[in-house]
């Protein structure tokens, strides 16, 4: 089972990648509070594809578990597990408590 | 088939257009299009590169409902006895305007149902620059699978670099693609 901090890490390094993309002045503020997409967020759908595909594969290779965000269960959650990342991460540790 | 535009949730496709010219300079020449073929040198040069493009060419301007332009996006090379044609010519300019909405997926979504659903057409390909890791990793995520790499194919900001060469079949887009994309469209939708 993944730690908050370690699934933040995991979701921060995903942010950094797209940083690492963009330029000097697109740089992304990254932090727990960060808004990922939809209303104020900082991340277009490319960049979110990115952090979707990068999480993904970093929580299953973690975990030792096949891990998938992008289902009809995480479209049906009453807050998006893409608002920003608090929200990802609490989506991650829900399905990481359940059994595989 | 005359190119009219298409309606989506987020965004609508519109013809380019030669009064469009300045805008699609400015993109061209800004540092998001460091991966796209060096465009025209100046406006004027723009405007005549538009008024050329073949009837043969859809050539779109992506727009916010709002009517604000942001981007654009073409589908080209159709060969209508193999069924295939080439997306491309994808740059969104106004990135400010479309962070947290599905701008770029819709607007590739609608490019794939006038190849597939409208014209009939049973593949799609396309090259993207190989230091392009964001839109190689978002096209392989919305189903294209690669296919080859070109080496040393494109020469960008003074070097040369490959290209990697993607496709897509029509039953990838509906089994895989489809679905993807019908996801971050929603997910656009979803309240925070």
């Amino acid at each position: 089972m993944l730690t908050i901090d370690a699934v933040h890490t995991i979701i921060f390094q995903a942010l950094k990648n797209v940083n690492d993309e963009r330029g000097p002045d697109e740089q992304l503020d990254i932090g727990p509070t960060t808004i990922l997409f939809g209303a104020d967020a900082v991340l277009d759908s490319l960049s979110l594809v990115s952090v979707i595909v990068d999480v993904e594969a970093a929580v299953s290779e973690s975990s030792g578990r096949d891990v998938v965000l992008t289902d009809d269960r995480a479209m049906s959650q009453e807050v998006s597990p893409f608002s920003d990342v608090s929200s990802l991460t609490a989506y991650i540790l829900l399905l990481l408590s359940e059994p595989a | 088939m005359p190119i009219t535009s298409i309606k989506g949730e987020f965004v609508n496709l519109r013809p380019l257009l030669v009064s469009d010219a300045e805008l699609t300079y400015n993109w061209r020449h800004a540092a998001r299009a460091k991966f796209l073929n060096q465009g025209a040198a100046s406006v004027e040069q723009q405007a005549s590169w538009i008024a050329s493009r073949p009837a043969s060419e859809f050539n779109f301007v992506i727009e916010l409902k709002s009517g604000l332009a942001v981007g654009m996006v073409s589908l080209t090379g159709i060969d209508a006895i193999n069924q295939h044609g080439e997306s491309g010519r994808f740059l969104i300019g106004d990135e400010d305007a479309v962070k947290g909405a599905p701008v770029a997926v819709e607007a590739m979504k609608l490019i794939y149902e006038l190849a597939f659903d409208q014209l009939g057409l049973i593949r799609i390909c396309g090259t993207v620059a190989a230091e392009n890791h964001l839109m190689i990793k978002w096209q392989k995520y919305l189903g294209m699978k690669e296919e080859g790499r070109l080496r040393n194919h494109l020469y960008l900001n003074g070097q040369f670099q490959d290209a990697i060469f993607l496709g897509l079949l029509v039953d990838e887009y509906r089994k895989v693609t489809l679905p993807r994309m019908n996801f971050l469209i929603a997910t656009g939708r979803a309240k925070n």
